[in-house]
């Protein structure tokens, strides 16, 4: 009896931790809310810097973005699935400096300028999502994001992506 | 048995000095909690009723809600009508305002003043800031000024110098007064509006503070936050008007939590005060109550009656409080570092000074009537 008890112990240690290894699994990569259908659970490859794109990407054209969600205090539209991202070159305060806000990069505002652009989630019509991105993508302030969509280039240098595909890397 | 209802009434007459200090000295208490209350509730109101929610504000990201501080480019205006589709467009005319807004050292011809708060406007500005009406005068012309209902008190001045056709003197310029208005009680009724051009001129800027535009009902204020996103060479920032009153709320919230403060802490010097007087009171009656008992009422009863006459005198202080607050203290202009805004006794006011005054009565008649009946009745019967 002893010892049946005992298998019945180690069975359920081993589908608890059997179950808890799929469930990490399947979250892994994303980390995020895996019901929008605007989130995507592979990485595109080839993702180009915000600060690169912001020099070569041309208006209309397809491009795959890698930025991380920042550049003021509120980098989200609320209302919209939009936000803004800057070049994960560019280092922002951490939280140990005393910076309650590190996503809204004060310390390093000149760099930010030349390295951020505007992503709006858009459906197939075209146009912005309503809703708020951190509910609709899973993502927060500093996530780290690659988006595939359509750049739109003005004649201030301005660059909005408008994404179709969003890949939140983990853990960032 | 009770003790008869007309027995606490009579007690109360038989001691009329007594009860007059009683009285005068509850319902000073009461009028404090009147007042503090008006003046949280006039703050409250004045910045809930500032804000359309139809009305997206557009200034500087640099100036963090500090509008005053935000300067924008005066083609902004332009920029956005162009850019953005929901703005509200009667008559071929969009309901966007560009104003100009500062702070600055305003002087009477009588020489009072203080710092006043001046805004440059177009004709666009009363389609879009939609509470403010026009209640005297006219729309000002060249060097002419309308002045809002509080703009006297928020200078500090006595409001006959700030009627129409007085003069004004600000940023180096003599201006007339034209008109007054009104905008229910709105922040902007302490505020002085002129032409933005002329203002410009005065102040040698071409830039404007804002920019205020009326949406259309089925436009969102969101369309107008992605824009200023998008535009980052603009550095522009737009927020839904209620939202930016609602974070002035928050900003003031210390000087509410104080005020509350305050009524928690005049409350309480008030349950002394009637302490003092009631201890007085029923001191001088121990041997009124010593009676009483030896001729059969029970301690409930006494205590019952000491109690009403406590609470009667409370709620007539309270009533005559509330009447002078109500005819004296209600609409009073009161100055304050955003303008101005009147004390408001409205009915959270009533309920909380007259639940203090009630509350005064019933604390104030406990403890000296436990004393008196803690007594046995052979020993009070000799007190002198």
């Amino acid at each position: 009896m002893k010892m049946l008890n005992w298998i019945l112990v180690v069975a359920f240690a081993v589908s608890a931790g059997c179950s808890d290894s799929n469930l990490s699994e399947s979250t892994s990569g994303t980390g995020v809310a895996k019901s929008s259908q605007y989130v995507t659970s592979t990485e595109p490859v080839g993702a180009m810097p915000v600060g690169e794109a912001r020099q070569s990407a041309k208006d209309g054209e397809p491009v795959t973005l890698v930025g991380r969600i920042g550049g003021s205090v509120d980098p989200f539209v609320d209302g919209l699935a939009a936000f803004t991202i800057v070049d994960p070159k560019v280092p922002y305060c951490g939280k140990d400096e005393g910076c309650p806000t590190p996503w809204d990069y004060c310390c390093t505002q000149t760099q930010v300028k030349d390295n951020i652009a505007t992503v709006k989630i858009v459906d197939e019509a075209g146009k912005p999502v309503a809703g708020d991105a951190r509910t609709l993508l899973g993502v927060k302030e500093l996530s780290t994001v690659v988006v595939q969509g359509t750049s739109r280039r003005d004649d201030k240098g301005n660059l909005t992506i408008a994404a179709n595909s969003v890949f939140v890397r983990a853990g960032e | 048995m009770l003790l008869p209802w007309e027995y606490g009434i009579r007690n109360l007459a038989r001691r009329p000095v007594r009860t007059a200090l009683t009285l005068g000295a509850l319902a000073t208490v009461v009028m404090l909690v009147f007042v503090v209350v008006g003046f949280i509730r006039g703050l409250e109101k004045s910045l809930e009723i500032s804000g359309d929610p139809d009305v997206v504000l557009v200034y500087s990201v640099n100036s963090e809600a500090n509008i005053e501080s935000s300067s924008i480019t005066s083609r902004t205006p332009g920029l956005l009508t162009a850019s953005l589709d929901g703005t509200w467009l009667r008559f071929g005319v969009p309901h966007v305002s560009p104003e100009l807004y500062l702070g600055t050292r305003v002087q009477t011809q009588s020489g009072d003043g203080g710092l006043g708060l001046i805004r440059g406007v177009t004709h666009t500005a009363p389609l879009v800031r939609r509470s403010v009406r026009l209640i005297e005068g006219h729309w000002p012309r060249d060097r002419e000024v309308i002045v809002g209902r509080l703009a006297a008190a928020k200078l500090g001045a006595d409001s006959s110098a700030m009627a129409i056709g007085q003069t004004i003197e600000f940023e180096g310029e003599i201006w007339t007064i034209s008109g007054q208005f009104a905008a229910g009680g709105a922040a902007y009724e302490s505020e002085i509006w002129c032409r933005l051009g002329d203002f410009q001129t005065a102040t040698k800027r071409q830039d404007l503070s804002l920019v205020a535009m009326l949406l259309s009902p089925e436009a969102l204020p969101a369309e107008v936050a992605l824009f200023c996103k998008e535009r980052i060479d603009l550095e522009l920032h737009a927020v839904r008007e209620t939202d930016y009153y609602a974070t002035l709320q928050q900003h003031y919230r210390p000087v509410r939590i104080l005020a509350w403060l305050v009524v928690v802490l005049v409350s309480g010097a008030g349950v002394f005060a009637g302490l003092n007087m009631m201890y007085g009171a029923v001191a001088g009656r121990i041997r009124e109550i010593a009676t009483l008992q030896a001729i059969g009422y029970r301690r409930r009863a006494i205590l019952l009656s000491l109690i009403q006459e406590g609470v009667l005198l409370a709620a007539a202080a309270s009533l005559l409080s509330g009447v002078i607050a109500l005819t004296m203290f209600n609409g009073m202009a009161v100055r304050f570092t955003m303008g101005a805004f009147t004390l408001r006794i409205d009915s959270i006011a009533i309920l909380v000074g007259c639940g203090v005054g009630l509350l005064l009565g019933v604390l104030g008649a406990l403890p000296p009537a436990f004393k008196a009946l803690r007594e046995s009745v052979a020993i009070s019967l000799k007190a002198v």
